[in-house]
């Protein structure tokens, strides 16, 4: 098993109109100044290859970087902890997204085919479970079924200080995912986590697809 | 259908004297229907059985058999399987184990036994299952403690000794069934199938499920979804603890587990989910027995004691039902009334309070009945010295008619002293149930039900 190329993974999510945060795969330190100066910081920076399915827990990941300085001291590190990792791709340069964490996914299971799965990102999704499923394909009413079914869904449509996102488009995007892991068969799994939205858009900061 | 559940004439092979064994329990079922039909008995070492002339093979029947039943090891059925085919039966069923439940050559011989009946055009039932029961037709094809009486509940069980208790139950309780189907293994004849069935069978008003397993998963929800519509399904699953794959490297893989993918599958079909056996049961009457599915949300709670009002509103407020606030007009008509004592608070649940005579009863259901957002009233009775349970009940029966578009549920709660009002209601098809919980959940299922 292994996961899909990160340019790949681009396209695929381009064909199937999900929005992803602005990223950019360098394979030097040259090309990352140049990426930095397009994208602006502040920015996040990881390590991509098809056999790195945790990311984080290797240090192969480095967010929140504001400047030039920063942004060379972290290239250096991530040069240094992926020394002797197979099958680089390069190092994903990525505008930080902000807004409200979500992860969307689905899984091909056995006896259903793909199901689609939605839930709020960090301590909802890792700690109280708070995640529904709907087996593909989703309609508009089942996408919205789904978003309204997780117990955190308040959250969703703006509480105290905590800005709504746009639902709508939420939904959307379910549904695209759905549609997506049921039109190419040899897709075994799917992470988009963490996603990012506001009331204007719904954004991938990091998809795996695990063929 | 007409061939599966009243046939003509049935051959059960491997039928025996022998006392305690399968093949002598379904010998014994099967004579009951013996009034309705040919029943031939299969054994070739045996001359008679109670008191039957056998027959050596189903092949030497002369007469046209729509049923044969097989119940003979599992290590010797290919030979009789050959011959069923042969003899152009429209149905076997077999009951007998040892198939693909063992391993890998009971799932061969499963794959040939069912390849010989279809290429002869006979649909399977089993193996390794209970068999079908049609109370009706008084057919019972399974070896099942007794007959259960006819009602409007098709049962489906992928356990078959879940129904043998079952059926015990029911007859304790004093409901019925349509048809009670163990398709065991489902070699041939599955689960989608025995929906379709049900679909079109007049005596099924709802469904009840009990499942652990499915192959298709996307052809159930198809057909579940069509089949829902027309009759009602209700689904107990077994065995929801199993979880995800925990070899599952990314993280929807590791949390969709068996029960939240299954929960899922049920939601998108309409299925209303339940997780006690009671609850199956209590659900899936209520659906067979109400004639009208409430229009909204939002109901009425009549009482004559405070507390099961409040466990009921409780209820209702988990399960989401609303109680909809009595307005003006119902207020005044139950106040002009004057047949409420004066401490009565007008408000929903309406406690017509301990001592309330039938005639509490009769105005209070009159008036909210009435009330446009109100669709659907739950009656509870506890049983004071004054309550007339059998008066309530043929009262209670008497406004569902009147009201027929708002469904009633009652909740007489007792036991011994109740039982003349409950078998009213039963009689005029009003579902009750002894806990305000299985009413509120019996009245949910009605909302669902579109």
């Amino acid at each position: 098993m292994a996961l899909l190329s990160f340019k790949k993974t681009k396209q695929l999510l381009k064909k199937y109109k999900i929005g992803m945060v602005k990223t950019e795969i360098v394979d030097s330190k040259e090309k990352l100044l140049f990426a930095a100066k397009k994208l602006g910081f502040p920015l996040a920076i990881k390590i991509s290859s098809p056999k790195i399915i945790h990311k984080t827990e290797k240090k192969l990941v480095i967010t929140y970087i504001k400047n030039k300085n920063e942004l060379l001291n972290g290239f250096y590190t991530l040069i240094k902890n992926s020394k002797g990792l197979d099958e680089i791709e390069g190092i994903l340069v990525q505008k930080m997204a902000t807004g409200t964490e979500l992860i969307c996914g689905a899984k091909k299971d056995d006896v259903f085919g793909p199901v689609i799965m939605f839930g709020l990102g960090g301590i909802f999704v890792e700690v109280l479970k708070d995640i529904s499923f709907r087996i593909a394909p989703i309609k508009n009413s089942d996408a919205m079924d789904m978003i309204k079914e997780i117990k955190a869904y308040k959250i969703l449509t703006g509480y105290r200080n905590h800005p709504a996102v746009n639902i709508k488009k939420v939904a959307e995007m379910l549904k695209n995912l759905s549609l997506l892991s049921l039109e190419n068969k040899a897709i075994k799994a799917i992470d988009f986590n963490p996603v990012f939205a506001d009331k204007n858009k719904v954004e991938v900061v990091d998809a795996k697809i695990l063929i | 259908m007409n061939s599966l559940f009243n046939p003509k004439a049935i051959a059960l092979i491997g039928a025996t004297d022998r006392k305690g064994s399968v093949g002598f329990g379904i010998s014994k079922n099967l004579l009951e229907g013996k009034a309705r039909r040919k029943i031939f008995f299969v054994n070739p070492y045996q001359k008679t059985v109670l008191k039957r002339k056998t027959y050596p093979s189903i092949l030497s029947i002369k007469e046209k058999i729509d049923l044969a039943i097989i119940a003979i090891p599992s290590n010797v059925i290919l030979e009789t399987v050959k011959e069923v085919a042969k003899k152009k039966v429209n149905w076997a069923i077999i009951i007998s184990s040892g198939f693909s439940e063992t391993g890998k050559e009971g799932s061969e011989l499963q794959k040939k036994v069912a390849a010989i009946l279809k290429k002869a055009k006979v649909g399977l039932i089993g193996p390794n299952c209970l068999g079908i029961i049609r109370p009706s037709s008084k057919m019972n094809a399974s070896f099942a403690p007794a007959m259960p009486k006819s009602g409007g509940i098709g049962f489906i069980s992928q356990s078959g000794a879940l129904i043998d208790s079952v059926v015990d139950q029911s007859l304790f309780e004093g409901y019925g069934f349509s048809s009670l189907i163990s398709y065991g293994n489902g070699a041939d004849l599955n689960i989608c199938d025995f929906l379709k069935i049900l679909e079109k069978d007049k005596e099924t008003k709802s469904i009840a499920l009990y499942l652990e397993s499915i192959k298709e998963g996307r052809k159930f929800i198809e057909i579940a979804k069509k089949v829902n519509k027309k009759k009602p399904i209700v689904v107990l699953k077994g065995g929801k603890t199993m979880v995800g794959r925990k070899a599952a490297s990314l993280h929807t893989a590791s949390l969709a587990g068996n029960e939240k993918i299954y929960s899922a599958a049920f939601k998108q079909a309409g299925i209303f989910q339940v997780n006690t056996i009671s609850e199956l049961l209590a659900v899936s009457l209520g659906l067979s027995m109400a004639k009208s599915c409430a229009k909204g949300k939002s109901i009425a709670i009549i009482t004559n004691g405070g507390a099961a009002g409040v466990i009921a509103a409780d209820w209702a407020e988990k399960l989401k039902l609303f109680l909809a606030p009595l307005d003006k007009k119902t207020i005044k008509k139950l106040k002009s009334s004057k047949v409420f004592s004066k401490s009565t608070n007008f408000s929903n649940p309406l406690d017509i309070i301990g001592d309330a005579l039938t005639i509490r009863y009769k105005k209070a259901i009159d008036i909210l009945m009435q009330q446009k957002n109100i669709y659907g009233i739950i009656v509870i009775q506890t049983l004071q010295i004054m309550t007339d349970v059998k008066k309530n009940a043929e009262t209670i029966s008497a406004l569902a008619r009147k009201y027929k578009e708002k469904p009633i549920i009652c909740c007489f709660m007792g036991g011994k002293l109740t039982l003349p009002g409950i078998e009213i209601l039963r009689k005029k098809n009003i579902p009750n149930y002894n806990d305000p919980y299985l009413a509120v959940l019996a009245m949910k299922a009605l909302i669902r039900k579109k």
